[in-house]
Order: C-alpha cells, then sequence, then structure tokens
C-alpha cells in the first residue's frame, strides 16, 4: 500500500479538518427544545459514580437548570480511584473546577482551596446545624465549611439469609439483643457447619473498615486532640489479634486479604454467611437473585461502634463561578433536593431532619445503618478526619495487618511501627 | 540531476557534505522538538521536585537532598528494588524465548498466518485489569483450577494468597499479555533477512538449526537488542497487571518497585518524594539500559 | 526451499497447541461478556454462557454516548499513527544511517523517557498543555504521544539492516535527501512501518493516562475514559466492562489484520539485484 505524497497530504487534511470540526462543535451544548438561551454560567461539576446516583444527579441538575436558565451545569465523570489525580492537576495547573464531589479522603488535602460556604452560605453554625454531628469533623476545617454533606456512610454487616436459616441459626432482631463478638463467630462457625457456606465472613481490604474492630475493641488510632497516637494501646492489640484469630479459625479467607480477591464476588457466590461492609453495598447488591440476603447488627467488644463516612460537594476558589458555585450547593444541601438524592440512589442522608426516608427497596436496612450510625464512639470520625495524617500511616497500617496475618510480624510489634509513623506524621504536621 | 560529474565541481561537493551534515539533524528535529516540550520540561520539573516537600497542591517547600537521604536508608525500597530486578530476570529471557519461537513458527508458509497471528497478538490489546480478572479466574479462589480440584474431591489451593504461587501466576499472565507484541517485532527482523542467504546455505548443505545459529541470529541482533531491552523496561516498570491480579500481595510479594513508587509516594500526598524515587529508578535502568547497548554495539553487524 | 513433511506437521502442531492456549482466556472474556450477573459469580464458574444474554452490551451503550467516544478515539488514533509513522521514521533513519553528533546521545535519551512513570510528570505536563493551550483539546492526546521512543528505536534498528550501498549509490545519482528517504528507505521498511502503525494504533486506542490529564469535556471522551466510569469506589460492574472491552478490541484487532498482511519479506522487492 504505497502512499503517494499527494495521497497522504490529502488524508492528513482531510482528518486535520474532522478534528477542527470535532473540536469546535463541542463547545456549544445542543438546546433540546430549540430556543437559544442564553448561558452566562458554566458550572463544571466533577463526579464519580459506585452505582446509579451519577443518573440521579443528572435528573437533579436539569431541575436546577429549569428554574436557573442563566446556569449550564456540565457533570464531568471519573472513576473513582482517578479522582484525586484528576483534581489535583486541574487545580495545580491553575484550571480548577467549579465543583466536584469529593470522599472524605480527599477532603484535607484540598481544604486550603476550598470556597468557605459557611462564609457564602449564612455562617458556619446556621449551615452545619442542618447536618449529624459525628460527621462535622469531616468537612469543617480550621472553623471554615470546606465542603457540603451529600450522603453519608456507616460500616455494617450484610449477611446471607438462606445460608444463616439452612443452618438454623438466628440474628439479633433489635439493637437490645446484640451479640458479641465471640457469639458472632459461634454463629458463624454454626453456620459454615450446618450449611453449604463455605467461609464464614469476608471483610473488606481497607484499613477503613478493619477500625471498625478497633473502635469496637474500645481503641483509637490518635488521642481526640490528635496529638499523640493510641494506636498500639491494649484494645489495639486486642483487635489486631482478634482479627488474625478468625483467620487461623477459617473463619474469614485468607484470598481477601492475603490474595488481593474481592469480597464482593466471594459474597455473591453465596457461599460466604457475612460480609461486613457498608451501607452502600445495598444499591449494588439489590440485583442479586439466587439467595436471600439482609444486614443485621454489628457485634459488640467492649461497646458498638461503626465509622462514619460521607460523600459531599466542594466549591473550588479561582474557578471564577464560586458564588454560582455555592448557590447549586446550597440547593443540594437543601432538605428537599438531598432527600431525593439520598432516596433515589439508596444513600443516607446526612441531614439531621432526614433520617427516615421512603426508600423504594430497603427501608429497614437503612434504619439500622443508621442505628449504627448512632452508637458509634466519637473516636471514630475524629480518627478519619484527621486528612493530614492519616494518609501518612494507613497504606502502612493495612501493609501491617496483613504481615501479621501472614505471621510476619506480631501484633505488638507492629502497632508500635505504626505509632511510630503516626506521631512522627503528628509532628511534621505542625 | 547534474550532467557534469561531481568530481569536477568542487563547490558542489562541499555544498552537499554539509547537506548531509545538517540533514540527519532536520530528520530527528519534529521528534526531537515534541520530545522536548512535553517530555523532557516535565521530567525536568519532576527532577525539582524531588528536591522538595510537595503534595501536589500547596506549596513546595525546598528540603534539599532529605528525600534521596529517606530512600538511600529505606530498606523496604531496595528490597522491592531486589525483588522487581529477580522478576525481570526470569521475565525477559522467558518472553524473548517464547516470541522469537512463536515468530519462527509464524513466518514459515503456514496457512491462516494471519489468523495465528491475530491469536497471540490479541492478549496485547486486552486492559490489564481485564487481563488481570481473565488470571484470577483461572488462578482465584473462585477459579477453574480450584473448580476442577474440587470436582476431584481435592482440597483448594488459595494460589494468590501464596507468595511463590502468587509470583508465578504473574508471570504467566505477563508472558501471556506481552508475547504478541514482541512476537511482531520478531517477525518484522526476521522478514528483514533475504531468503538468498537461507538458499545458498541449503546448497552448501548446512542443516536448519546451523541455518539458524549462522545466520539467523547473528542478523537478528538489531532486533533481538530491541526486543530484551523494551522488555526489561517494561518488566522494571511492571505494575497495572500485578496490582489487577493480585493488588501486589501476598504480603507485597507482587509489590515491584513502581506500586512501591505509587504507594509511598502517591497515596502519602508525597510527590516530592515519588519523583526523587523515580530519578533513583531512571538511573539505575539507565545505567542497564547504557550498558547493554554499549556491549551489542547498538545492535549494529 | 520448502520444508519437509515431518517438520510441516511439527509446525502445525506446535502452533495449533500454544494458539489453543494462548486463544483459552481470551475466548473466556468473549464468552462472559455475554453471561447474566448472577452467572459471571457463581462459583463453579462456566466457560460457555448458560443464559446467553445482551443486557450487557445493552446498558453499557445505555450509560455513555459511546458513539462520540469511538469517533474521538478514532480521530485520535488515526491521526496520531500517521504523525507518528512520518516523525519516528525520520528520526529512526537519521539514527541509524548517519554518524552525527549527539546522535548515539539523542537515541538513549529518547529510549530513557521510558522508564519515566507517567505518573510522577503528570501535573508538569498539565502545566506544559495548559501554557500552550492544548488543554481540552483532541490535539493534547495527538501530537505529544505521536513522539514515542519505542518507534524511533524500532525503525532504527530495523533500518540498521539494511545496506548502505543502496543510499551511497542513490547520492551519487544526485538524489536529494529528502528523496532518498521518501522513495527509498520509506519502501523498505514496509514490515517495520506496518508493525508500528499496529502498534500506534493501540497504543493510542489504549492511551487512558493522556486523556484523563488532557480532558475534562465530555464530549471528547475517549472510550477508554468512558471504560474507566464502570470501575466504581467499590463495586465494579464487571458485565459492561467486559461488554464494552469486547466491543473496543474490534476496531484495534482490524487494524491489525489489515496491517499485517504487510509483514512481508521486503528485500525480496528491494531491487538489490
Amino acid at each position: 500500500m504505497k502512499l503517494n505524497s499527494k495521497g497522504l497530504l490529502l488524508l492528513v487534511c482531510t482528518l486535520v479538518l474532522s478534528l477542527v470540526v470535532s473540536g469546535c462543535g463541542s463547545n456549544n451544548k445542543t438546546q433540546e427544545n430549540g430556543t437559544s438561551t442564553k448561558k452566562n454560567v458554566k458550572l463544571d461539576f466533577v463526579w464519580f459514580s459506585d452505582g446509579d446516583e451519577g443518573k440521579v444527579m443528572e435528573n437533579i441538575i436539569a431541575d436546577y437548570e429549569k428554574e436557573n436558565t442563566h446556569v449550564d451545569i456540565q457533570l464531568i465523570e471519573v472513576a473513582y480511584n482517578d479522582l484525586s489525580t484528576k483534581l489535583k492537576t486541574m487545580v495545580s495547573g491553575g484550571k480548577p473546577p467549579a465543583l466536584s464531589r469529593i470522599s472524605t479522603s480527599e477532603i484535607g488535602s484540598f481544604s486550603n482551596f476550598a470556597v468557605d460556604l459557611g462564609e457564602q452560605l449564612g455562617g458556619v453554625e446556621p449551615f452545619t446545624s442542618q447536618f449529624i454531628d459525628s460527621i462535622k469533623p469531616y468537612y469543617v476545617i480550621d472553623n471554615k465549611v470546606v465542603a457540603s454533606p451529600m450522603d453519608v456512610t456507616a460500616n455494617g454487616i450484610i449477611y446471607n439469609k438462606t445460608l444463616f436459616d439452612q443452618a438454623g441459626v438466628a440474628v439479633p432482631t433489635s439493637s437490645d439483643d446484640i451479640w458479641t463478638w465471640d457469639e458472632f463467630n459461634a454463629s458463624l462457625k454454626e453456620v459454615m457447619e450446618k450449611s453449604d457456606a463455605k467461609y464464614g465472613l469476608v471483610w473488606d481490604y481497607t484499613p477503613h473498615r478493619w477500625s471498625t474492630l478497633l473502635y469496637q475493641f474500645g481503641g483509637s488510632m490518635m488521642n481526640p486532640e490528635g496529638t499523640e497516637g493510641t494506636i498500639n494501646n491494649e484494645a489495639g492489640i486486642e483487635a489486631v489479634n482478634y482479627f488474625k484469630k478468625m483467620h487461623d479459625e477459617g473463619i474469614i479467607p485468607r484470598s481477601v486479604w492475603l490474595g488481593g480477591e474481592n469480597p464482593n464476588n466471594l459474597f455473591r457466590t453465596g457461599t460466604v454467611a457475612a460480609h461486613l461492609s457498608g451501607n452502600w453495598m445495598v444499591s449494588s447488591y439489590k440485583d442479586i437473585t439466587d439467595f436471600e440476603w439482609g444486614v443485621t447488627y454489628m457485634p459488640i467488644a467492649k461497646n458498638r461502634s461503626s465509622v462514619p463516612g460521607g460523600k459531599f460537594v466542594m466549591a473550588f476558589q479561582d474557578s471564577g463561578v464560586e458564588e454560582e458555585s455555592a448557590n447549586f450547593i446550597a440547593y443540594l444541601s437543601s432538605k428537599e433536593v438531598n432527600s431525593k438524592y439520598n432516596q433515589e440512589s439508596l444513600f443516607m442522608s446526612p441531614r439531621k431532619d432526614s433520617a427516615d426516608l421512603d426508600y423504594e427497596f430497603g427501608k429497614e436496612m437503612f434504619a439500622l445503618f443508621a442505628d449504627e450510625l448512632n452508637n458509634t464512639i466519637p473516636a471514630a470520625a475524629e480518627d478519619w478526619s484527621k486528612q493530614t495524617i492519616i494518609p501518612k500511616f494507613s497504606s502502612d497500617l493495612k501493609d501491617g495487618l496483613v504481615e501479621v496475618l501472614a505471621e510476619g510480624a506480631t501484633a505488638e510489634d507492629m502497632l508500635n511501627d505504626i505509632n511510630d509513623r503516626i506521631n512522627e506524621a503528628i509532628a511534621n504536621a505542625k | 540531476m547534474s550532467t557534469k560529474s561531481i568530481a569536477s565541481q568542487p563547490n558542489l561537493i562541499t555544498k552537499k557534505k554539509r547537506k548531509i551534515q545538517i540533514a540527519p539533524y532536520l530528520f530527528v528535529l519534529p521528534n526531537l522538538l515534541i520530545f522536548t516540550v512535553f517530555i523532557v520540561v516535565p521530567t525536568l520539573l519532576g527532577v525539582i521536585y524531588s528536591f522538595h516537600y510537595y503534595d501536589g497542591l500547596n506549596p513546595m517547600k525546598y528540603i534539599g537532598f532529605d528525600n534521596y537521604a529517606n530512600i538511600f536508608t529505606d530498606d523496604k525500597f531496595w528490597s522491592t528494588l531486589g525483588k522487581t530486578l529477580t522478576y525481570a530476570i526470569i521475565v525477559v529471557p522467558l518472553i524473548y524465548a517464547c516470541s522469537l519461537g512463536v515468530a519462527i513458527l509464524l513466518v514459515q508458509q503456514v496457512i491462516m498466518k494471519g489468523f495465528f497471528r491475530a491469536i497471540f497478538y490479541w492478549p496485547t490489546m486486552i486492559s490489564f485489569i481485564i487481563v488481570g480478572l481473565t488470571w484470577r479466574w483461572i488462578f482465584g479462589e473462585l477459579g477453574i483450577i480450584n473448580a476442577v480440584m474440587v470436582a476431584f474431591d481435592n482440597e483448594q489451593i488459595t494460589f494468590l494468597a501464596n507468595p511463590f504461587f502468587a509470583k508465578v501466576a504473574v508471570i504467566i499472565a505477563a508472558v501471556w499479555s506481552r508475547l504478541g507484541f514482541f512476537m511482531v517485532l520478531f517477525v518484522a527482523g526476521l522478514l528483514a533477512i533475504p531468503r538468498d542467504f537461507y538458499e545458498a546455505a541449503h546448497l552448501d548443505g548446512a542443516s536448519k538449526v546451523k541455518a539458524f545459529f549462522h545466520i539467523t541470529l547473528p542478523l537478528l541482533k538489531p532486533t533481538t537488542l530491541l526486543v530484551v531491552m523494551l522488555s526489561m523496561i517494561e518488566a522494571f516498570k511492571a505494575y497495572p497487571l500485578m496490582f489487577a491480579l493480585t493488588g501486589g500481595g501476598p504480603n507485597k510479594a507482587t509489590t515491584y518497585i513502581v506500586q512501591y513508587i505509587y504507594e509511598t509516594g502517591f497515596a502519602k500526598q508525597e510527590l516530592g518524594l515519588a519523583s526523587a524515587m523515580s530519578v533513583v529508578l531512571f538511573i539505575i535502568i539507565t545505567i542497564f539500559t547504557v550498558l547493554q547497548f554499549k556491549l551489542t554495539k547498538g545492535g549494529e553487524n | 526451499m520448502t520444508p519437509s513433511k515431518p517438520q510441516k506437521i511439527l509446525t502445525y502442531v506446535l502452533l495449533i497447541a500454544f494458539s489453543a492456549l494462548w486463544l483459552f482466556p481470551v475466548l473466556w472474556i468473549f464468552l462472559s461478556s455475554f453471561k447474566n450477573n448472577t452467572e459471571l459469580y457463581q462459583f463453579p464458574p462456566t466457560f460457555l454462557p448458560q443464559q446467553f444474554t445482551l443486557e450487557h452490551f445493552i446498558n453499557a451503550f445505555e450509560k455513555g454516548n459511546f458513539g462520540k467516544y469511538f469517533l474521538n478515539s478514532a480521530i485520535v488514533a488515526i491521526t496520531s499513527t500517521i504523525l507518528l509513522l512520518l516523525i519516528n521514521s525520520m528520526a529512526g533513519y537519521a539514527l541509524a544511517k548517519f554518524k552525527f553528533k549527539g546522535g548515539t546521545f539523542i537515541l538513549l535519551a529518547f529510549i530513557s523517557t521510558l522508564m519515566i512513570p507517567l505518573e510522577v510528570i503528570m501535573i508538569p505536563i498539565f502545566k506544559v498543555l495548559s501554557f500552550l493551550g492544548l488543554y481540552n483539546t483532541l490535539l493534547a492526546l495527538i501530537i505529544p504521544p505521536a513522539a514515542t521512543p519505542t518507534g524511533v528505536f524500532m525503525l532504527r534498528q530495523y533500518l540498521l539492516t539494511i545496506p548502505n550501498e543502496l543510499l551511497e549509490a542513490a547520492r551519487i545519482d544526485g538524489a536529494g535527501e529528502w528523496k532518498i528517504y521518501w522513495r527509498i528507505i520509506l519502501p523498505l521498511c514496509q514490515p517495520i512501518l506496518a508493525a508500528l502503525a499496529i502498534f500506534s494504533f493501540m497504543w493510542r486506542w489504549d492511551d487512558f493516562l493522556w486523556p484523563l490529564i488532557a480532558i475534562s469535556d465530555p464530549s471528547k471522551y475517549t472510550v477508554q475514559l468512558a471504560l474507566s466510569n464502570f470501575i466504581g469506589e467499590f463495586n465494579v460492574d464487571w458485565g459492561s466492562l467486559l461488554a464494552m472491552s469486547v466491543i473496543t478490541m474490534i476496531p484495534v484487532l482490524i487494524v491489525f489484520l489489515i496491517f499485517q498482511k504487510h509483514l512481508v519479506n521486503s528485500m525480496a522487492t528491494s531491487g538489490m539485484k
């Protein structure tokens, strides 16, 4: 296939032309109704989805644009794993988006670049009083409201009803009836013996999920003021050893924390009795048809606890459209819109007045997760909200736990090491 | 087109000589220009970051050689580098041998050559996350090897939770997914060898094996250097495939240097440290590469 | 020199055995895209779909404007490949056939950039793109990646095997350097250019980090950017991912089948005799 110079030139020109055409054409948003409405404010909204919440947000945006015809909001969807990369390059490169959906892990890094919503939307106290107190440390930094809560998450236990029924084992039916970790393990063992279950429990491979156990044993990673590490105290050591014990006894499969196996996939095979995860799995597991599943109470060690988390919306400085962004955030945070968002996405609302949403699916499940949140010790949010310290050691904690499971280190040594890192990070942060 | 001979026009000689002297620079220019603007400049900026504490957002803080000092006292960095080296030493010869073998098969007169070549090339087109999923389907807890073992009433083996088997699985997946690429390079290289040489050898009574070692291999030197150098650099940078298949586990057994840089640097918001580590890695690989290049004289015959 | 019968049989046996091994996982990916979610996750896993379904393909297409993404990816891949073939062959030719100051240094410098993980220089790249006004344009995906070190290296090594006498003869005949390149070198490079065309199309088609950094306008998204959205924070939509991956592989496969025909013995047509 010999291309002579003329042919080549022609081909190149055609392609460059089509390029230019496609490049120009896409800058104008197509008007569906045909009227040429002048849009003079354009808001870029960086977004990530786990399930269908993107679609729900698109509908909400459409509603907002109808009422505010001069505003054009465009969702820029990225995968969650790429969110940090995307935002960092845009903010560092001087082209910040107007808004972004953001999780607790990123808020800390970007807090210096966020618009103070307290200033824009009527003051810190009035704004934050709308939302539950346990998540306040996440989005209020140095008395500045750096983001607005959209949904709140809680860790909890999802269990395979079919397997439990098959084994004839009951789960706690009310919060007065909660099982201890030992009782929970005993039940799991029974289910494993008397049913088709191969494993008792799968546990998400993240330090955030493991820390649920830490808090339930009465431990914490740092002291409330965040001035020193406490992870290597007795409670911490107990929590690590208990975690290891469950692996050694075959209740938790080694393939997740040691083999990179996906716990969701394992649970979906219907051969695992329970999954320690969180409320976000409700919408995901909705499509399971070959067995029945439900949500039940997490066990108590020294006390009950979950770990709060959530997703927020942040507006960025220097976007040129800070005021409009803040207004849109106010809209999203309002009771009506926030409830609609959470109800349709099957998330939990962070608003104090929206604890009881009319979910199409899983209403009792969300009530249970809300109960878990209400019985969470303060240390959980205090620890995880310290986003200048957490990134410095959380992956080491994860690695350390794996090492203990693989019998490469003792719980004490590992936790002492992590505690040193925590203290180092605290010292460096000053 | 000159009608006089060139020898009778001394000015023409120097003019031509000068033309030939600037010609290579002009030919290299477009590539060099793009490369400088989009790679060299950012890299230099990256090197600057390596002397600072930088989280990618807030202003950098100059810390001199602190990042480098950190690296030199970091045991895990060097042990991970060692693991990467071990991996490279195994994978590079494997890929070389397998891709050359398959290429030789596919330059013969076989029917449906294109079809067969496509089969070997196909894995290179598959994204790493799907490659990881695929091999997890074979080796994983829920995979077919275990399904077969269960069917025969044997105990399941969690391959990927076992450090040795995890490493083997990763090597198999890597060879499977990259062979097609190097096979194509070898096919092009093999086809550049004039058939006349083989004809002459056959007439001289040389066996096929002799022809391979005395004609094919020597004439394949440039391609061999290409394949070995590229596959070695790839092996040192191996990350997405391992991450998709084992997550770097169990217990860091399949975590190689780029994943380490990523986790230590990026996950901990330390872009400066990550840059410094990349500089160190860069220097080490460059030494290997330059050595290889000089030892083989650039693959020239 | 035709191979003997036993040799031919051996060749075929080896070929078929290895091909089966290589094809097996690929077939599984293809077949799995037609399995419903329950079957995808079940244990023991199945090979052939028990319940054939097209739902993943339908869902995946509904989730995004894939027609536009395919067009964007195609524009980028084709244009960048043409540019790459041109500038890489020029550079490879210079580095193989001319002894000039800085030649080896430039080659090794090109190759050394392969060792830099792109993630490390992401932010500086963004700043450069932004400075040049290339942010959010398809040109940012076409021009910078075209200067691949691998391509230059491939061409240089290949051109080393071409005898210099050919070029000398042309020069004595008074041919200009560009003419030599265009009329003699390029045709001789057919096989390696074909290989490079295959690779380049695939690389640009599969580019992810560059589009992630350079593009924010959803209408300019490439296929890979869109595919990444199937990977959520907690859940991966494996069904849609498998289905779309199968479809996105098709253009790359077509390019391969077209160009691999040009992997021929170019020396047979070199006119050396």
